[in-house]
């Protein structure tokens, strides 16, 4: 969990913090006097902890795919809400643009569901788990373009114009200015679960043996990590082209091989 | 004979009444009249939901003067036509006086048996149209009031609109009883006259210039079924539509169909016919919200709902999907660029419809039972946003979404009602999202070479549908920081119950969602498919996947007890917003900028004007051209 | 200590504010941050957002022009926080004391917890003064739970 921040430093040839780390940063975040800006902004900020569990929920509890996408939507639109509920320009600004990565990676994580119902035959997770060969033998360009949703979900360069967590960036927290305390820790949480949510639908492209799902899983992290000190960060423009792009055309050239190849 | 009865009433009380209050003048007695009304159609849809289908000819007496009506009708809209000198509503209206003449006259007279179906389809639409359309009738009397005082009206003109806006809705009701193609084709002409005299309530050049945009467009149409009839006597020898429905996939058969769609087009403003419905969004706002979002253009998609079961497994059903995904996925991206709320409510009125149209297209069992539910859901909460947005535009005296920020600190209950209405129209566990995610996996189990063209349409639509929608929701939620509590602003009666009892039928059907799909649904699609939708109490189930819609709510009770609980118990202190540190004391809007001197900084919303109308509208009228030619071609070859 | 206190003391995050410093010791705090010194492998962020932080880092003497933003970015912290003053102008208005628009040290306008002498000061005392700053942190919250 802390690995993210550990291997960017080793990368940067530094040490980094410990890997407990963001189990302290969200203590010491709830153990904070709060600061809010209106009564409404913690409630949506649970709401962004509460669907995203409730996203993790529908996958451990082997529901629909097509479910879980639309619930991780209404995680982000409960941010985007909090963070324009809060009058202030840069939590304004951050929010605009939390909004276009939604737009950016949430056609590509739908066709990448239908995808895996092209293959299974079933939008439920067990029809995963009762396929015959693993899934990134089927489908490998989706499993590709599950990266570009993975980095945007990261809030990771070159795809992180709506938070950033460490530098100084143009729009001081982007999204997350305005909390703080409970609603910040909150919101962490929050992100991280996402963020487990994504690799969880990853490591289910080698469902057999999950033990090496994880490990493929933790290989796109750690490619996400590279791509995030390699890359700066891009416009909303070039953010949404490079997805759609990648993503669509990934994803359909594997469709059509399938397709053509084995007569789906 | 209990079930003829209630027909009848549905057709002509409104007739009736409206020609009351066409009479009278005095306000509380139209009230009376309209309340009465309202609760008489929304008591005899419930009363002909129970009953059950049933097939009714009325006497020979109503089809002569169906027939003597016609042709006033249509010497009205020549004298219309005239008046405004407009070549294209003379030449349609012309055009189909004469097929219609024609037609009576070679076929002396033929006559359909029988006159009236009403099957559960015809149920499920009287159900929305009436308790909706009453509803909005009952806001439009508080509407109208504030409208007249504003343009500052000395002698009212409410008699009129309230003459049209209860024609209108026994004409609806007609035109889903008919299995008659000259009655129906009668009926749609009624709500054409309807839609075209109270587009121009207002008599400003405006009004007048996109009412006849309006006339002329659903003009098309009625030549269309004109000929469709005349094609579909050609193929059958009768005029019958449950006898044209089962008379086989031939050529002919199909063009008469292909010709059903496209009058359907015309009525729902898919593309290429989608401007009339933006220009007539200059009328008041209960016209907007009965004809233009919960009613009127669904009888465009009533017609293509009755029309699929004929045409499954022919490339007419594909071409009329793909007119509609490809209007769905534009409109989307159309509305994000909009800065006027009629405007985006009118774009996205367009795309539902087309998405309800591909799902009708793609004609499977689950793709009807998609449409259904889109269907409903989709009538009760765009009348809610429509009212509600009238309601914010008599209060702003604007219709620019610039000027609703931070509505939910000023009008907190209208606002509210706003927000729950967005929220309905794109989040779960709401209706219309149960319908997107039926129409997903429709798409999805489609033949591939179907899902190659239609999912782009898709996704992209759909994005985009969450960016204008979330965008205008968070321009509505943006509070000041303040200590005060939001004290609810005060609504007249007519406003607070049609507003609530939407917001809380929305609501009810959309926790009940199950019940009303096995209820609602399922029998209506029973008719033409097998079914489907397995709907135990608790969740939605497809073959393929499973939407568990109690589950889902009581998660979202829960998530926000839960959320308020850790906010009550946490409590905060509440503090202005981080300005750079240059806050000016006791002002959380102010910062010290230059020479020290206060400033109030804005935040707007993005506007996206790249991707505006003046760029995207032509991809839409020669996208929707070149698919409609497609329509007739598939039938031809 | 509680485990918040401990996780208090684990995940310090920096609010750095320049109130008028020649920027030498504005320098020396980014190359504490860099991968030589790397103050990150305490927990250390350099979060520039004040409702987020637990540390106000400040450069620089207290003038006339921002001795309100100084104060307004202070309150606007929540507690538990500490005021780590960097280099000698924050401390005592340095080189620049007694100038007309120089209201002192950073001490005139907020209450200080830990100082940091030197001209420039070097990132190991500057680590030195934040690990001092972290007891005080930790004392703090202590009197937080406390209830003093």
């Amino acid at each position: 969990m802390g690995i993210d921040r550990k291997i960017t430093a080793r990368m940067q040839s530094r040490i980094g913090p410990p890997l407990l780390q963001p189990f302290y940063d969200i203590i010491k975040l709830w153990g904070k006097k709060p600061f809010i800006t209106s009564q409404l902004q913690p409630v949506l900020a649970f709401g962004y902890l509460g669907f995203s569990l409730m996203a993790a929920a529908i996958l451990v509890f082997r529901l629909d795919l097509l479910l879980l996408l639309f619930t991780v939507a209404t995680a982000d639109i409960c941010l985007i809400a909090a963070s324009f509920n809060s009058k202030s320009p840069y939590s304004h600004i951050g929010g605009m643009r939390e909004l276009l990565s939604v737009l950016s990676y949430e056609p590509v994580m739908i066709m990448s569901i239908i995808s895996i119902y092209f293959v299974t035959r079933s939008f439920l997770v067990g029809g995963i788990s009762s396929l015959a060969y693993p899934l990134l033998l089927l489908l490998p360009g989706v499993f590709v373009a599950m990266e570009f949703v993975l980095i945007v979900e990261m809030k990771k360069s070159p795809f992180d114009i709506s938070a950033s967590m460490h530098a100084h960036q143009e729009i001081v927290r982007g999204v997350f200015t305005e909390f703080s305390g409970y609603t910040m820790a909150m919101v962490e949480l929050g992100h991280w679960v996402k963020m487990m949510l994504i690799l969880s639908i990853m490591a289910y492209f080698w469902a057999p043996n999950l033990l090496i799902g994880v490990g493929l899983a933790l290989l796109l992290f750690f490619v996400s990590l590279v791509v995030d000190n390699v890359y700066p960060r891009l416009t909303w423009q070039r953010m949404l082209k490079t997805t759609w792009t990648f993503g669509f055309t990934l994803i359909l050239a594997n469709l059509a091989a399938l397709f053509l190849l084995g007569g789906v | 004979m209990y079930g003829e009865l209630i027909a009848a009433t549905s057709v002509l009380l409104p007739s009736i009444m409206g020609l009351a209050c066409l009479g009278l003048t005095g306000r509380a007695v139209r009230r009376a009249v309209i309340t009465i009304t309202a609760v008489s159609l929304i008591a005899s849809s419930i009363l002909l939901f129970y009953n059950g289908g049933f097939v009714y000819s009325p006497n020979y007496i109503f089809e002569i003067s169906i027939l003597v009506f016609d042709i006033g009708l249509a010497a009205y809209f020549l004298y219309v036509g005239l008046r405004i000198k407009n070549v294209l509503v003379i030449g349609l209206t012309l055009a189909q006086l004469l097929l219609v003449m024609y037609f009576e006259y070679a076929t002396a007279g033929v006559r359909a048996e029988p006159v009236l179906v009403i099957d559960n389809l015809s149920i499920f639409m009287n159900l929305i149209v009436n308790i909706v359309g009453s509803m909005i009738c009952v806001y439009a009397l508080s509407y109208m009031d504030e409208h007249e005082e504003i343009l500052q009206l000395t002698k009212s003109r409410q008699p009129r609109f309230f003459f049209f806006l209860l024609l209108f809705l026994g004409a609806m009701n007609g035109l889903i009883y008919s299995n008659n193609i000259l009655w129906l084709a009668f009926f749609w002409e009624v709500t054409t006259l309807c839609c075209y005299e109270l587009i121009r309530h207002d008599s400003t050049k405006d009004a007048e210039k996109n009412a006849a945009v309006a006339l002329w467009m659903n003009l098309i149409g009625g030549v269309a079924l004109a000929f469709s009839l005349f094609v579909g006597y050609y193929a059958i020898g009768s005029i019958a539509l449950n006898e044209l429905l089962i008379a086989g996939a031939a050529p002919v058969i199909l063009l008469s169909f292909a010709f059903m769609a496209l009058a359907a087009f015309t009525k729902s403003a898919q593309f290429p016919f989608h401007g009339w419905l933006l220009g007539a969004m200059v009328a008041p706002t209960p016209v907007s919200a009965l004809l233009h979002s919960s009613t009127m253009v669904n009888a465009g998609v009533y017609l293509v709902l009755r029309i699929a079961p004929a045409i499954k497994d022919t490339h007419l059903t594909w071409a009329v999907a793909l007119v509609g995904a490809f209007t769905f996925m534009l409109t989307a991206v159309l509305a994000i660029s909009q800065r006027v709320s009629k405007r985006i409510l009118a774009y996205s009125t367009i795309g539902n419809l087309g998405l309800i149209i591909l799902c009708a297209g793609l004609n499977t069992p689950l793709a009807y039972s998609a449409a259904l539910i889109l269907l409903l859901f989709h009538a009760v909460s765009k009348g809610l946003l429509f009212m509600g947005a009238g309601v914010v535009e008599n209060r702003l005296h604007s219709q620019n979404i610039e000027s609703w920020e931070g509505l939910l600190g000023r009008f907190p209950l209208t606002a509210i009602i706003m927000i729950v209405g967005m929220i309905s129209m794109f989040l779960p566990p709401f209706g219309m999202l149960l319908g997107k995610w039926a129409a997903l996996e429709v798409i999805a189990s489609s033949p591939p070479s179907i899902v190659f063209l239609m999912i782009i349409f898709m996704v992209i639509g759909s994005a985009a549908t969450t960016l204008f929608w979330a965008k205008w929701l968070g321009h509505l939620i943006s509070l000041p920081v303040r200590e005060a509590k939001l004290k609810a602003e005060k609504l007249h009666a007519p406003y607070l119950l049609s507003l609530l009892s939407l917001l809380s039928l929305d609501l009810f059907i959309s926790v009940g969602a199950a019940f009303f799909i096995s209820n609602l649904v399922n029998p209506t699609v029973g008719g033409g498919y097998s079914v489907q939708i397995g709907a135990p109490l608790f969740s939605i189930n497809t073959t393929i996947g499973s939407f568990p819609v109690l589950l889902f709510w009581l998660a979202v009770g829960i998530i926000f007890i839960a959320g308020f609980a850790i906010a009550k118990s946490k409590g905060g202190v509440v503090k202005p917003p981080y300005l750079g540190g240059e806050n000016v004391e006791g002002n959380p809007l102010a910062f010290r900028t230059v020479a020290d001197s206060e400033t109030e900084f804005k935040v707007s919303i993005m506007s996206f004007d790249s991707i505006g109308e003046g760029r995207l509208n032509k991809y839409a009228l020669v996208g929707g051209t070149l698919l409609l030619t497609l329509l007739f071609l598939v039938v031809i070859f | 200590m509680d485990i918040t206190n401990k996780a208090r003391v684990k995940s310090p995050w920096v609010l750095h504010f320049n109130c008028g410093s020649c920027n030498g010791c504005d320098i020396e705090i980014l190359a504490a941050l860099a991968p030589r010194f790397d103050v990150e492998r305490f927990g250390i962020i350099n979060i520039g957002n004040p409702k987020q932080a637990d540390v106000l880092l400040v450069t620089g003497p207290a003038n006339r022009r921002n001795f309100r933003v100084l104060k307004n970015l202070y309150d606007q912290m929540p507690e538990a926080k500490v005021v780590i003053v960097v280099g000698s102008c924050g401390s005592t208005g340095g080189v620049f004391h007694n100038c007309p628009n120089v209201l002192g040290g950073v001490d005139k306008v907020i209450p200080v917890d830990v100082y940091v002498p030197g001209c420039a000061a070097r990132p190991e005392q500057i680590i030195d003064g934040f690990l001092l700053g972290l007891q005080k942190l930790a004392e703090k919250g202590k009197k937080k739970v406390e209830g003093r």
